[in-house]
């Protein structure tokens, strides 16, 4: 029984405080890309763990429970329950979350083609992917998938200097040439297939902010940190006073703070990291691993 | 093929929706399938059939009304292209179903309360200074890559 508890312990430390202990270490922020792979693995590691633990205790208990005491045969049963619910809401919530995200993105896209400018000026323009809407509001997003796009309102245009589009737009395409939009809808699908009391909003806001210190990277590798930091704060300035929420810390702020790290790359604390991501995903399958072999 | 198709019946969709849009600003009605198809239509010497096509699509897609007027259908736009933007930025904007949408587009920032943008812009003044005292008078020259240390 000992390994099936081991990974039982091991999801839910994966699951509950670990995520949280990970959101506060603003450190990892300075290298995005690494602090990414570890949340991945962190997530992949705790649900492999929690799908593990049946097929362990399974095998642990082996022929004992088919003739061994009731209450062995009961506890493999509620295991082989549990991981089977477990299996069963990532699928629901990924398949769920995956059709509303495209039907979203199809519409709007639709949308945003309809109202822009035609694809032969984009194409004009050297970039088949760019919409321009007339709206005097600054706004700037990107549309993933396929059939991607970027959008700018005009009000963008007129507000910003022509490098600081420039730092827009670099930003946006990091998003969808990394394709940080699948990224982002794997982390909401875990977070939805947990059990509320194990999920962190936490986790999620992070995980999200470190997609756009990456794709602030790009920008600054595009254009130098001045000029995405005006875009920053000149794109700040001007959204709807009404749809300010204050949620927290500003990402703006942390972003900003974080433009000038994108000049040097952090070598070493990038490798502890990716040893550390390592070492997580590499946890449930040496237990598995180790329950097979001594049986 | 598929794809090439997609585009093109995409590009029909916003002649069409164009064409709609003019029409009633320059005071116009409705416009039955004849009519569209006898302007956009012949320009692009497209198919009666395909014209009915794509007005049936925009009609699915709620951005034309159909109405019927005896044996043919009559068609207008459900909003202006004003009002159709002004929509489109607010599903943007995420002040309906805001969880929904939250991820379905990546914006470039989220919205910043002014007490912060007072914060964000000491910020900014700060890295301008830095990058000042480390590159000199060239810390304007943007849209140059700069590869220097700090």
């Amino acid at each position: 029984m000992i390994f099936a508890t081991v990974l039982v312990a091991l999801a839910l430390v994966l699951a509950w405080p670990v995520p949280r202990v990970l959101a506060r270490m603003t450190t990892f922020r300075r290298a995005p890309r690494a602090a990414l792979v570890i949340w991945q693995s962190v997530t992949i590691a705790a649900v492999l763990s929690a799908l593990a633990a049946t097929p362990v205790v399974l095998l642990e208990i082996g022929e004992e429970a088919m003739e061994g005491p009731g209450s062995a045969r009961a506890l493999a049963t509620v295991g082989a329950v549990l991981s089977g619910l477990m299996l069963a809401r990532v699928l629901v919530s990924g398949h769920q979350i995956g059709t509303r995200l495209r039907a979203t993105r199809r519409r709007h896209r639709d949308l945003v083609d309809l109202l822009s400018n035609a694809p032969e000026v984009r194409n004009e323009l050297g970039d088949p992917q760019l919409c321009v809407l007339q709206h005097a509001m600054p706004t700037a997003y990107c549309v993933p998938g396929l059939r991607s796009r970027v959008v700018l309102s005009q009000g963008t245009i007129d507000a910003l200097s022509a490098a600081e589009v420039g730092a827009v737009l670099a930003h946006e395409r990091a998003h969808l040439r990394e394709r940080h939009d699948l990224i982002l809808e794997f982390f909401s699908v875990m977070y939805t297939a947990l059990p509320p009391i194990l999920r962190s909003p936490e986790a999620l806001s992070e995980v999200r902010l470190l997609a756009e210190v990456l794709a602030d990277r790009s920008a600054v590798k595009a254009v130098g940190p001045v000029v995405v930091a005006r875009a920053v704060v000149t794109m700040a300035g001007s959204s709807a006073p009404d749809a300010a929420m204050g949620v927290g810390c500003s990402t703006a702020r942390i972003r900003l703070d974080l433009l000038h790290e994108a000049k040097r790359p952090l070598i070493l604390l990038s490798l502890l990291m990716f040893g550390f991501a390592a070492l997580a995903l590499g946890a449930p399958i040496s237990i598995v691993v180790a329950g097979w072999t001594t049986r | 093929m598929a794809r090439s198709s997609v585009t093109r019946l995409g590009e029909l969709e916003r002649a069409v929706m164009e064409h709609l849009w003019t029409h009633r600003e320059a005071g116009g009605g409705s416009l039955t399938v004849r009519e569209v198809h006898e302007t956009v239509g012949t320009q692009r010497e497209l198919a009666y059939t395909t014209v009915m096509t794509v007005l049936d699509r925009l009609a699915k897609k709620r951005l034309v009304m159909q109405e019927r007027d005896g044996r043919a259908y009559r068609y207008s736009p459900v909003s202006t292209r004003e009002e159709l933007t002004a929509q489109t930025m607010r599903e943007t904007l995420g002040d309906l179903e805001a969880r929904d949408r939250k991820g379905a587009m990546l914006h470039f920032l989220d919205d910043a309360s002014p007490q912060e943008i007072d914060e964000l812009k000491a910020a900014l003044a700060e890295i301008e200074r830095r990058s000042m005292t480390t590159s000199g008078s060239t810390s304007s020259s943007v849209g140059v890559r700069r590869f220097r240390r700090v």
